[in-house]
């Protein structure tokens, strides 16, 4: 069966709107539809044959009738609320999170069973496993349990990761793909916040070894592994009910990602400053409380201490072995490719020697 | 040893610790047996110490099975490389010895000396006849694999010496570089692996990954070229490819320049992320070895490879002498290497992470040798996962695994076997209590004017301390 038509949740997003541009290059006749709360916009280029509905996944109605009108072969459902850093570890944001993820991704499961749809690619999140920030998990498999309790996102994502899979049947086929931090053109949050310690002067300060290793996924590779999820769940479908993990099979230290990036806008560390785990989680605490007080925003808390010493990665081989799945751009032209197009944003020039040949 | 050994060691315990261990505590799984040797074995041991340090103490500790048959194919290949190796020997003299080894092989009494007399390994060559006659006594199916390989070594060496003479000794493209090593350590990889094979000391599924034996020889092969790239430019030979140092230099002799220092560091760096490519086929191909004395024969070289690796790593000292690891490291690394998989997994892991902290953002690899170092850790880790997903799934279920409820379990009987013992203790003493204050009794002690006397306040006072004193301790 062909992939004839496409709805895209989300699809004015980072990863959404990567997903519309992977399709048009690889089924330039499929006919594809981006439901999204805003339109279309300069940061996420969205091709132009491609058709927008304006829906709020808060409202069933809204999306009902989007996805009624349409009535698409495959839907790939990537809207989701992502809180960011500053809020990644709190219970702020959990209703919202909790209202956007897991009861949006009902209300959009809900229109598609009644659709007619036949695939449903839902984009979950490693976070899913691996924000239960107890343990580490070194080479993690699809047989890593998810976390009922971690932090409101992963929480989230797994919840609405269960919804998904069970709705699975012979009508509809349903998977979840988990990519780990994903970085490319258009990323708001990972690369500016780790540019932005270069101004703030934190980039001397190493918490822990530094040798942990994490999955980071290009944005691209993340897009072609819902293309390969949708194209499976309409012919031989053995990848209906199933999760995968999606990353670039890289896995790097997170210190190093740093170092990467920064090298690329020309800033080095003049000097390191190693500092112990437990020193650096009461500077968390401490940071906390300050920009509780003053009602700023840091990079610095107890739960991005943990976060930037955790090991996380994955094994990539169930994705390999059932989707095909491959990434195509690998990591160091990745992250190449992802800060010239912050320092585009930016305005700025890039030294652009580290990376290079 | 020397005085400034001794200093050495002194701010370097760990390292005199390591050397002692080895020495006390190691014992060869096999010992040869020097006695029942006839004359020509002897004089094959003797070329073994004479041609290879380092490695003559591995293959004596070789498995008796397969101990000769190493030795001599060893011999075999030096005596090749010996040929191969001299510019005293015209092309005409060369290339036919280099082709026609395996027949040399058949020939009983054959000698060379031809060889000029500053060739360090001429003597082997003089006398010959040694090997053959101990390479006639082989059994025939380790002798075909040595045959083979001497036929193959020998034509890689005579075309590579033709080339030699009418293009110039230079390797340019890394596939150069490769097929340069194949030819002198992937070959020898693959003849070892058969002779393993063939006696049952390996996995017969080494032979159906050729891919894996020939990174065992790369891996070695390429860490020699690194570190000695000072002393082999010193001898006008050159086997760093020119794709790899013509990116960071425009002339190769740049490298031991001063002003290049910088340069050649990253170039090293550079020759270094090519050698940790082969790491995950190399500690692969270990995991397919069944006989320990075999296992310390592959296993040691390949830790001292890492280790030298690291050492050379980012080390400017490599362009201005010869590096080499310490004494104490090397007794470490072979105790680590003598035992199984896992500990030289670790000893990987150990050195493959001391790289990846020298490693520097300012290194036009930094990215590619942080993805290797990363590769290295992620491959160790399928090997032996440090946790399961069963353990995953009981932490967040809030059980406790087997092995803890077994601790808790334990724990709890050590609290109660303590528990009884404090409880014979008292016991004991209350008897002994009783029996005494029995026997006073007996004796006829007035408890009751005791305890009158008590209720009183009368408390018995320390005699010969007279309050005042205590006021004058100085005293």
């Amino acid at each position: 069966m062909a992939l004839t038509s496409v709805l895209i949740t989300g699809g004015c997003g980072f990863i959404g709107s990567a997903i519309a541009r992977a399709l048009v290059e690889k089924h330039p006749e499929c006919s594809i539809t981006v439901v999204d709360k805003d339109p279309p916009g300069a940061m996420h280029v969205v091709p132009s044959c491609v058709s927008f509905i304006p829906a709020d996944l808060t409202s069933p109605g809204e999306i009902r009738e989007a996805v009624l009108r349409v009535r698409p072969l495959v839907l790939i459902h990537t809207a989701g609320l992502v809180p960011a850093l500053r809020d990644r570890f709190g219970r702020a944001l959990e209703s919202l999170v909790w209202n956007v993820n897991v009861d949006g991704t009902k209300h959009v499961l809900e229109a598609a069973k009644e659709a007619g749809v036949r695939a449903f690619v839902f984009t979950s999140s490693c976070c899913a496993v691996t924000d239960d920030t107890q343990a580490p998990y070194p080479y993690i498999n699809e047989a890593w349990p998810t976390s009922r309790s971690s932090l409101i996102y992963g929480e989230s994502k797994a919840a609405a990761e269960a919804i998904v899979l069970e709705a699975s049947s012979s009508t509809i086929g349903t998977c979840a793909l988990r990519p780990s931090v994903v970085c490319g053109p258009g990323d708001y949050q990972l690369l500016p916040a780790i540019h932005a310690c270069i101004e703030k002067g934190e980039t001397p300060y190493v918490i822990g070894d530094s040798l942990n290793l994490w999955d980071v996924t290009y944005v691209t590779n993340v897009a072609d592994a819902h293309v390969l999820a949708a194209e499976n769940l309409i012919s031989s479908k053995s990848a209906a009910g199933e999760a995968f993990f999606i990353q670039n099979n890289e896995p790097i230290a997170f210190r190093d990602f740093c170092l990467a990036i920064w090298a690329h806008f020309g800033h080095t560390p003049p000097f390191q400053v190693h500092v112990p785990i437990a020193l650096a989680w009461l500077a968390g605490l401490i940071s906390e409380c300050l920009t509780w007080v003053t009602g700023s925003t840091t990079t610095l808390s107890r739960g991005s201490v943990k976060d930037a010493c955790s090991v996380r990665y994955a094994s990539g081989e169930k994705a390999r072995r059932i989707l095909g799945y491959e990434a195509r751009v690998g990591i160091e032209e990745g992250i190449r490719l992802s800060c010239e197009d912050y320092a585009r944003r930016l305005g700025v020039e890039l030294r652009s020697t580290a990376g290079e040949e | 040893m020397k005085p400034s050994e001794w200093l050495y060691f002194a701010v370097h315990p760990s390292q005199l610790r390591s050397i002692i261990q080895w020495k006390v505590w190691h014992n060869p799984v096999h010992e040869r047996n020097e006695t029942a040797e006839p004359e020509t074995q002897r004089v094959c041991f003797r070329f073994l110490d004479q041609t290879s340090r380092s490695f003559s103490a591995v293959i004596k500790e070789v498995h008796p099975e397969l101990l000769l048959p190493i030795c001599v194919f060893y011999l075999v290949l030096r005596g090749l490389d010996t040929i191969e190796d001299d510019p005293s020997l015209p092309l005409s003299t060369k290339e036919p010895l280099l082709r026609g080894f395996p027949d040399i092989l058949n020939r009983n009494g054959w000698t060379f000396d031809g060889n000029r007399p500053e060739e360090k390994d001429r003597n082997l060559l003089v006398e010959f006849h040694n090997v053959i006659t101990e390479f006639q006594n082989l059994k025939p199916p380790y002798r075909v694999i040595i045959r083979d390989i001497a036929h193959k070594m020998g034509n890689g060496m005579a075309d590579y010496c033709i080339r030699a003479a009418t293009e110039g000794l230079s390797v340019l493209t890394n596939d150069e570089y490769d097929l340069y090593c194949h030819y002198v350590a992937g070959l020898v990889g693959e003849g070892l692996t058969r002779l393993f094979v063939e006696a049952k000391f390996g996995n017969p599924g080494l032979l159906e990954r050729p891919g894996l034996h020939n990174a065992m020889g790369l891996f070695l092969q390429k860490t020699n070229i690194i570190r000695d790239v000072r002393e082999d430019h010193n001898d006008d030979r050159h086997f760093w490819p020119k794709e790899i140092w013509s990116k960071h230099v425009d002339r190769f002799e740049d490298l031991f320049r001063l002003e290049h220092r910088e340069a050649s560091l990253n170039c090293s760096a550079e020759m270094v992320l090519n050698a940790l490519h082969h790491v995950d086929e190399c500690l692969f191909y270990l995991a397919g070895i069944r006989e320990q004395s075999i296992f310390n024969f592959c296993a040691i070289p390949q830790s001292m490879a890492i280790a030298t690796l690291e050492l050379c790593f980012r080390n400017p000292a490599m362009f201005d002498r010869n590096v080499k690891i310490s004494k104490g490291d090397a007794c470490q690394l072979m105790l680590d290497s003598t035992q199984n998989l896992r500990v030289v997994c670790e000893v990987f892991r150990r050195y493959a992470r001391r790289i990846h902290r020298k490693n520097t953002p300012k290194d036009p690899n930094f990215m590619k040798i942080s993805i290797a170092c990363g590769k290295i850790e992620k491959f160790i880790e399928t090997l032996f996962p440090s946790q399961t997903a069963e353990d995953a799934r009981r932490r967040v279920a809030g059980q406790t695994s087997v092995a803890e409820d077994a601790k808790r379990k334990a724990d709890t009987e050590t609290r109660g076997d303590m528990v009884f013992m404090f409880g014979i203790l008292f016991c004991v003493v209350l008897v002994v209590t009783v029996m005494m204050i029995g026997t006073a009794w007996l004796m006829g002690a007035r408890f009751d004017l005791a305890f009158q006397e008590l209720r009183q306040g009368n408390w018995p006072t320390p005699i010969n301390m007279p309050p005042g004193r205590l006021r004058h301790g100085e005293l």
